[in-house]
């Protein structure tokens, strides 16, 4: 039985893919909302220390949760390779359920700099590394950085930043009041001519779009809020698009391909529903919003005669860039009690070390970590302190209230064969082939990372830390909950996937809206990022449509 | 297991209750301590995770169900390790008996750390750290850490005491 | 996968036969074996070892739990579905108590014996219902339910908060999803007490003592615990905190009473612990010290008669405490009798004191 046709389909429920839902279906649209996962409630995901989105070694309770049926290729340096499964670290997950990454994440909500658009003007070519500039700047995105921030609900003070770009508008709700790290670290950041200010998150800090503010709890990166106070697509715009009436939400929709027409415009889309039947939607406009990792592998997997080696793939940029975010950073020993269990435990950041360091293409913003549960405090012990026996406990013991961790993202330098295929042997469940990843960070991106990490332990030290260490990423691909790059936005359909409007070259009604779009990552967290980006794509889209 | 004080009254009610208790007869392991793992496996593993993570002040690994937790999840998330769990096991074992000539978790505490030292680096050794730490400080609703045992141990209250705001949402 | 399904087709197999000669085959398994035929599956096994060493293991599993002859349906399905899933070898890791109809029984047989404690409860308010809790226009107006509404009203609900009520917005009318549910306790006797809590069973009931008035003399009866939602299984009181309160910057004095750890869940601070913040009710002033059940029947919660098991019956200013212009004489005044404080009445100081003293107030301490 066909299915009806509709203005627009839709592809994964994220942070790009509810807006661009919402703004459609606002504007009129019939649009069909296609979400490979399911909702998840507070009540599944329990706060469940051992199986989160956070700390998935009991199973990653925002999906994928059937591992078998969704694994993907892991190629190592040494050209081994491995299937993985969403659980493990090496599958680079995000989440797949509806809100996608932003019904469990930890929220921060930080806008790029105007300098983040322009690494290459600023700073110059980089050696084994595509670094670019945008073909857009800050200031096109401001307004939408603005949209985002009122509509998802943004809280924070970013008035203290002095590097910030430029804003008409302040954040709607002020910051939560601070924890203890906070009360120790932004004095320390100031004695040392820092500018330390609130970290803006989507988060409610009073009353917001009708829910109520956050009751600061520990379990909050990883988890579902049950007092529904963070702020997702799944409970600001999904809900808006379904009440207008416009939009339908499918949720355990896998889609297989995107289907073109005679004239090589998009069709539509294959995909298997939740009762594992093969349905074909045809839409006017197709919008690919599935992460950086999926919407390379769906369009890599989507071959037809005008595109042999997947749709918009014909100068060979689909899936290459993959980037996430080196983390970097120090943790400290007070001589003091740290942790008086107010969560999100994350509050106090520095944007000092983003720009503008000697020798260093970019570099990253600088914070206090959320809470760290047990197990997780674990992955930061420190490296005089043997991996187990009495050592380790005596010391899990003693410092674990005492123990504080300043970390950030560094901004990567894209690299070309750190890269996302369609794997030539290994299929899912549904018989498509899954994503293959491979490739490493740049060594820039180390020597970043190496410089925060220094500058992290020096903000430790000044905040009294009678002991610190640093904590720096290994060269391993970085993806995972920051995935992005592998759509790259551009103006020159040789070297890029989609242009400026996010829109496919070739290919006039097919869009790809979410962080694979991104030319550079930011050093920052990339969702605030991903949800401008697609109230600017849907401006647009509507735009060119009217 | 002692239950009936007359054995031909049990093995007559037994028998009339043949059929309802297939499915718990079938089982072979029914009425064992462990769900997979047998009495000297679990005995073994005991002893290694009481050396990742010794009793002192605070329970150790065994005390506070580590054993269980890998148990359970060895019929659970973990069942794709089944058989790198019983091979970790009788290599350790295997070794034990070479060099002490006794069981493993027979050995004075000395002579089981250097055996564990000698395969710190294996990954059966890792994954069994790793599976012991996550059985000791993660959630009890897993088998582990009994009683909140390490959260106790780490001045962690549980479950929090944490109340709500009395927001007025006409008003806001 | 051909091997797959012959073991589907020998499990239907087995469970068709079960469902046709089972009742009284069971039956008898279950009596022959004393209960512990239950235990020899692995995922009753940690609740079968807590009950055999609590003060009920005297009653039998099936007398609270349901056995064959029960008439719920939901019941049979859900152990039915349980045995499936046990001979598939896909067993959850520890069978922990699920559906209404379950809670249900348990209630009513707590209720045979504990006829007393259950008459107080259903007086008090928390036996708050379901409807009463979450259909309340006047709150559900204001405040947009969620989650953690079932954190301390209806943890035993299985499912969210969207299962339970609709719709979850402030704009009503409100109805339960499920209607049958309205007139059910959101908080019954197994929210405060874990039964398979362990002890000697007692003999016949022994005489009433007096209630407790002391902190110094009160010992948490073994039972009390906390279901708590996220687990499915109880946090025993001796287990979890009783928290620091603050006054601005000047911690409170804490009643070292144990049982108010288990209070203290629900009527909690905010982050922080600051007192009255939340749904805190800490005492302060004159009544600052004292645990909440030194004034609160933890059945009724009600506190008639409370101030005479430790004030004499005239206060310090010669005056009938129990006429005393405060909430405890009446709710619309304006001095909290959890807060009052001898200013309150005497603003301009309060009078040296004539006799007694407070002593006795701070031998509850």
């Amino acid at each position: 039985m066909a299915l009806e046709h509709v203005n627009a389909v839709v592809i994964g429920s994220g942070a790009g893919g509810g807006i661009v839902a919402k703004e459609l279906a606002a504007a009129g649209m019939k649009v069909a909302l296609l979400e490979r996962g399911r909702w998840i409630s507070p009540y599944e995901c329990a706060k469940d220390d051992l199986r989160n989105q956070r700390t998935s070694v009991l199973g990653a309770s925002f999906g994928p949760d059937d591992e078998e049926r969704n694994p993907r290729v892991k190629v190592e340096k040494d050209g081994s390779e491995q299937i993985v499964y969403p659980s493990r670290g090496a599958y680079n997950n995000n989440a797949m359920c509806v809100g996608g990454g932003t019904a469990s994440y930890g929220a921060m909500a930080w806008r790029f700099m105007p300098q983040d658009f322009r690494l290459k003007t600023t700073y110059g070519a980089v050696e084994g590394s595509t670094l670019e500039d945008w073909p857009i700047t800050y200031d096109d995105l401001e307004p939408f950085y603005e949209q985002a921030e009122y509509e998802i609900g943004v809280s924070g003070d970013v008035v203290p930043d002095p590097f910030k770009g430029p804003r008409r508008k302040p954040l709607p709700m002020p910051p939560l009041p601070p924890n203890r790290e906070y009360a120790v670290l932004r004095p320390a950041a100031l004695r040392l001519g820092l500018h330390p200010f609130d970290i803006p998150m989507l988060r409610n800090s009073v009353p917001y779009g009708g829910r109520q503010a956050c009751m600061r709890c520990r379990w909050c990166v990883g988890f579902a809020c049950e007092v529904n106070a963070k702020c997702g697509t799944q409970n600001t715009v999904i809900p808006a698009a379904l009440a207008s009436g416009n939009c339908e939400l499918r949720t355990e929709a896998i889609v297989k391909e995107i289907v073109l027409d005679a004239g090589g415009k998009a069709r539509g889309v294959k995909y298997i529903d939740e009762k594992e039947r093969l349905r074909e939607q045809t839409a006017d406009v197709v919008i690919v919003s599935c992460g950086a990792i999926e919407s390379a592998r769906l369009l890599l997997n989507s071959k037809s005669r005008l595109f042999p080696n997947g749709i918009g793939n014909n100068h060979d940029w689909v899936g290459r860039n993959l980037q996430g975010h080196a983390y970097t950073g120090a943790n400290g020993l007070m001589p003091f009690d740290c942790y008086d269990d107010v969560g999100p435990g994350a509050g106090v950041a520095i944007c000092d070390y983003n720009h503008g360091n000697k020798g260093l293409v970019g570099g990253g913003m600088l914070c206090n970590e959320f809470i760290r549960l047990p197990y997780q405090f674990l992955g930061r012990m420190p490296p005089w302190i043997p991996a187990w026996g009495k050592e380790h406990k005596d010391f899990v013991r003693t410092w674990y209230r005492r123990a504080v961790n300043v970390q950030g993202p560094v901004q990567e330098m894209p690299v070309f064969h750190a890269r996302v295929e369609a794997d030539p042997k290994v299929k899912d469940y549904w018989g498509v082939p899954v994503a293959r990843m491979s490739g490493n960070k740049h060594p820039h991106t180390l020597e970043i990372a190496d410089f925060m990490s220094r500058r992290a332990e020096e903000w430790l030290k000044e905040a009294g830390a009678t002991r610190t260490w640093r904590r720096v990423p290994g060269d391993d691909l970085s993806a995972g909950q920051h995935q992005a790059g592998t759509c790259r936005m551009g103006n020159d359909p040789k070297t890029s996937v989609v242009d400026k409007h996010c829109r496919v070259h070739d290919v006039d009604n097919l869009y790809v809206v979410d962080a694979s779009v991104h030319v550079t990552n930011g050093g920052f967290n990339p969702v605030l990022t991903i949800m401008a980006i697609a109230y600017w794509a849907s401006h647009h889209l509507l735009k060119a449509r009217s | 297991m002692k239950i009936s004080r007359n054995p031909d009254r049990r093995r007559f009610l037994r028998t009339a209750a043949g059929v309802a208790a297939i499915p718990a007869a079938s089982c072979t392991r029914a009425g064992r301590r462990w769900r997979f793992l047998t009495d000297e496996q679990a005995d073994t593993i005991g002893a290694i995770c009481d050396q990742i993570i010794p009793p002192d002040q605070d329970p150790g690994a065994v005390s506070a169900g580590v054993v269980h937790f890998i148990d359970r999840q060895l019929k659970g998330h973990y069942a794709y390790l089944q058989d790198a769990y019983i091979k970790g096991v009788v290599e350790i074992e295997q070794a034990a008996q070479e060099k002490f000539g006794k069981r493993f978790s027979a050995l004075a505490s000395e002579q089981q750390l250097d055996l564990l030292r000698e395969r710190e680096k294996t990954a059966f050794f890792r994954m069994i750290a790793d599976h012991a730490m996550q059985g000791f400080y993660g959630d009890p609703r897993h088998g582990g850490n009994r009683d909140f045992a390490s959260w106790k141990m780490m001045g962690i209250p549980n479950p929090p005491v944490r109340g709500r705001q009395q927001h007025d949402l006409t008003k806001s | 996968m051909p091997k797959l399904r012959n073991i589907f087709l020998a499990a239907g197999l087995f469970v068709v036969a079960a469902l046709l000669i089972a009742p009284g085959g069971s039956l008898l398994y279950y009596r022959s074996t004393k209960g512990e035929g239950c235990a020899r599956c692995h995922e009753i096994r940690p609740s079968f070892d807590m009950w055999a060493a609590s003060t009920h293991r005297t009653i039998s599993c099936n007398d609270c739990h349901g056995g064959l002859l029960t008439p719920d349906a939901d019941f049979h399905a859900s152990n039915l579905r349980r045995l499936v899933r046990h001979v598939r070898d896909d067993a959850p890791q520890q069978i922990l108590m699920s559906g209404q109809g379950e809670i249900e029984r348990l209630t009513a047989r707590c209720q045979e014996c504990h006829q007393r404690e259950y008459a107080a409860w259903k007086a008090g308010p928390h036996s708050a219902t379901y409807a009463d809790i979450f259909t309340d226009a006047e709150h559900n107006r204001k405040r947009l339910l969620m989650d953690d509404c079932l954190r301390c009203h209806g943890m035993h609900f299985q499912g969210g908060i969207e299962d339970l009520v609709t719709p979850v917005a402030t704009e009503g009318p409100w109805k339960l999803v499920r209607e049958e549910m309205a007139g059910k306790p959101t908080m019954p006797c197994v929210t405060c007490h874990e039964v398979h809590k362990k002890g000697q069973p007692l003999g016949p009931r022994a005489p009433r003592k007096q209630p407790v008035s002391s902190a110094r003399q009160a010992v948490a009866p073994a039972s009390l615990g906390l279901f708590d939602r996220r687990t499915k299984v109880h946090v025993a009181v001796d287990l979890m905190p009783v928290p620091q309160i603050y006054e601005g910057g000047r911690p409170v004095k804490m009643s070292p009473d144990p049982r108010q750890a288990l209070c203290y869940q629900c009527h909690a601070p905010e982050a922080g612990g600051q007192a009255w913040s939340g749904d805190d009710r800490t005492g302060l002033g004159v009544h600052e010290g004292i645990s909440c059940l030194a004034c609160h029947d933890p059945h009724t919660q009600q506190t008639r008669a409370s101030c005479a098991t430790c004030h004499p019956r005239l206060s310090n200013c010669g005056l009938d405490v129990e006429k005393m212009d405060t909430t405890f004489k009446d709710p619309a005044s304006k001095h909290n009798v959890h807060t009052v404080k001898c200013a309150d009445c005497h603003p301009k100081g309060v009078p040296p004191k004539r006799n007694r003293g407070l002593s006795i107030v701070s031998s509850l301490r």
